[in-house]
């Protein structure tokens, strides 16, 4: 193993990285923004080696054996598509061939603190991406507002969210994720859109992807599990408080309201079913209920549901099981997802 | 004692699963409500009904579980099932509330608990006695004569407090325990 280390490296330094690097080979990316306690490692992922496409619930013992193959770092998204097929909800949309993608790299470069560890088999990978690294001179992407736009109207969201409140009166779900699809023509390279767009506005959770002829390019505050040492954290987000100005008084308004606090609760109780499959009985808690963090101008409740692995059962037993995760569906998850496929016009492909 | 937690593809199964083992230790299996027709009957000792989505009419193989002679325990949608299989009515909730608390009147005192509450038990029949009430809706349930029981609200909820104690008590009320 070759390694090389740069020193001073700051966050926004990771960013020109993978865009220089992503110039020279199929490159692939995490980041964690600035200002997220507990998330400060991001990972940039370089030159695929191998590859494993996910078409199903009887992946998960192929993915496990292609994890398992060596001791290099495996990277890659499950689809909402896939939740489909693992909680046996039918649809009649097309779905994306491999709703799964897990890859194996030549070189992994992983930025903590100030220090950027460049790590390869190969010298030669390690020098050209100093090289290009060095050479690179970042030029902002063209942000300006494209012609965006959107699947349903206001008013047609409006009349599917009260089809939602007459099935929540009936029972069949008690709350219940309903997304748009929006889309813009850009011709700036997605790499550029991310790195750009993670600078400016930060989150815990970034992701690049490069997916059959395109890019998945994603954001997120929201943890939906880790894993280390068997111990299980899922941190879901509910309850929301949009503000001009903050105040700390702001986040006793937001954890003292009965409707975001149910919201946030509702969700809790439903993780804590997720991971309970495959957690041993009396290991699974809450902690720290209600928590509050906050996003670019919004107050987010959040809380940390913990559990620890029972005997014979893993991290992709505890993925499968509990994928696709509460907060983008709804409960109760199965009926929730029945109901999303019939009234949102799209397929989520790999929105979740 | 061996129990058969009948999921009814509900997202809280998992916590009552958890629920009954560390209060009871009973050997307890998780069976899908679609194969109940399957299920040998026989091979369990007592029988619980999760909660679930939609209107309990929806439910239509639990007759068999209900002519064991068994004890029978239903949370939620599976009180509702037990109160619609002996002629009772099951009704939309004007104001129906989720992932909130309410007090119930248990044992003279007032305990928290946790209700997922879209329809309720609007007429229970006089097979019933109804242990516990909040305003008009009933919280739960027992049968006179056979070992059947259910609780609207969710003990297995984090928000329930002394889930545990309401579930052994429940158990011991209809002989599981």
């Amino acid at each position: 193993m070759h390694s090389a280390v740069l020193e001073s490296f700051e966050k926004k330094d990771f960013l020109n990285f993978v865009r220089a690097v992503s110039g020279i080979w199929e490159t692939d990316a995490l980041f964690s923004g600035a200002g997220y306690t507990g998330e400060n490692v991001s990972v940039c992922y370089i030159l695929p080696i191998s590859s494993y496409a996910v078409t199903g619930r009887e992946s998960v013992s192929g993915l496990r054996r292609f994890i398992n193959s060596d001791d290099k770092e495996t990277y890659g998204f499950l689809a909402y598509d896939l939740g489909l097929s693992l909680k046996d909800v039918h649809t009649d949309k097309k779905l994306m061939t491999d709703p799964g993608l897990f890859k194996k790299y030549a070189a992994y470069a992983r930025h903590c603190g100030q220090r950027l560890t460049i790590e390869s088999d190969c010298p030669v990978i390690l020098e050209k991406a100093l090289i290009a690294y060095e050479t690179y001179s970042p030029t902002p992407p063209n942000m300006s507002a494209a012609d965006v736009k959107c699947n349903m109207t206001r008013q047609d969201y409006v009349g599917k969210v009260k089809e939602v409140i007459e099935y929540i009166r009936d029972g069949h779900t008690y709350q219940l994720n309903l997304s748009m699809m929006f889309e813009a023509e850009t011709y700036e390279k997605p790499y550029d859109i991310w790195a750009h767009t993670a600078e400016m506005n930060p989150a815990p959770f970034y992701a690049l992807f490069k997916f059959n002829e395109g890019h998945i390019l994603s954001t997120s505050p929201e943890r939906f599990i880790k894993v280390s040492d068997r111990k299980v954290l899922s941190q879901p987000i509910k309850g929301t408080l949009r503000f001009k100005e903050y105040y700390p008084e702001l986040e006793q308004k937001l954890t003292e309201s009965v409707k975001e606090s149910a919201e946030l609760s509702m969700i809790v109780d439903l993780i804590r079913n997720d991971i309970s499959e495959t957690c041993e009985v009396g290991s699974v808690e809450v902690l720290e209920h209600k928590s509050v963090m906050c996003v670019d101008d919004l107050l987010q409740m959040y809380s940390s549901v913990c559990g620890t692995l029972k005997d014979g059962k893993d991290v992709l037993d505890l993925l499968f099981s509990a994928f696709p995760g509460g907060s983008v569906t709804g409960c109760p998850k199965k009926r929730s997802m029945e109901l999303i496929d019939s009234l949102e016009p799209h397929s989520r492909g790999v929105y979740c | 004692m061996k129990l058969l937690l009948i999921d009814n593809n509900d997202s809280f199964t998992y916590n009552l699963y958890h629920l009954i083992i560390r209060n009871t230790g009973f050997d307890t299996c998780v069976l899908p409500y679609d194969k109940l027709p399957m299920c040998d009957n026989l091979e369990y000792d007592a029988f619980v009904i999760s909660p679930g989505p939609g209107h309990p009419s929806e439910y239509i193989y639990y007759s068999e579980i209900f002519n064991t002679g068994k004890p029978v325990f239903g949370v939620c949608l599976g009180m509702q099932i037990i109160n619609l299989h002996f002629a009772g009515e099951v009704t939309r909730l004007e104001g129906c509330r989720h992932g909130v608390t309410l007090p119930a009147e248990y044992n003279k005192e007032f305990i928290d608990v946790a209700v997922y509450n879209s329809l309720y038990c609007s007429l229970v029949p006089d097979v019933f006695e109804i242990i516990s009430k909040s305003v008009n809706v009933p919280m739960w349930i027992k049968h006179k004569e056979q070992p059947i029981a259910g609780v609207q609200f969710h003990p297995e909820s984090f928000l329930t407090k002394n889930g545990g104690r309401i579930l052994t008590d429940a158990f011991s009320s209809i002989g599981i325990i």
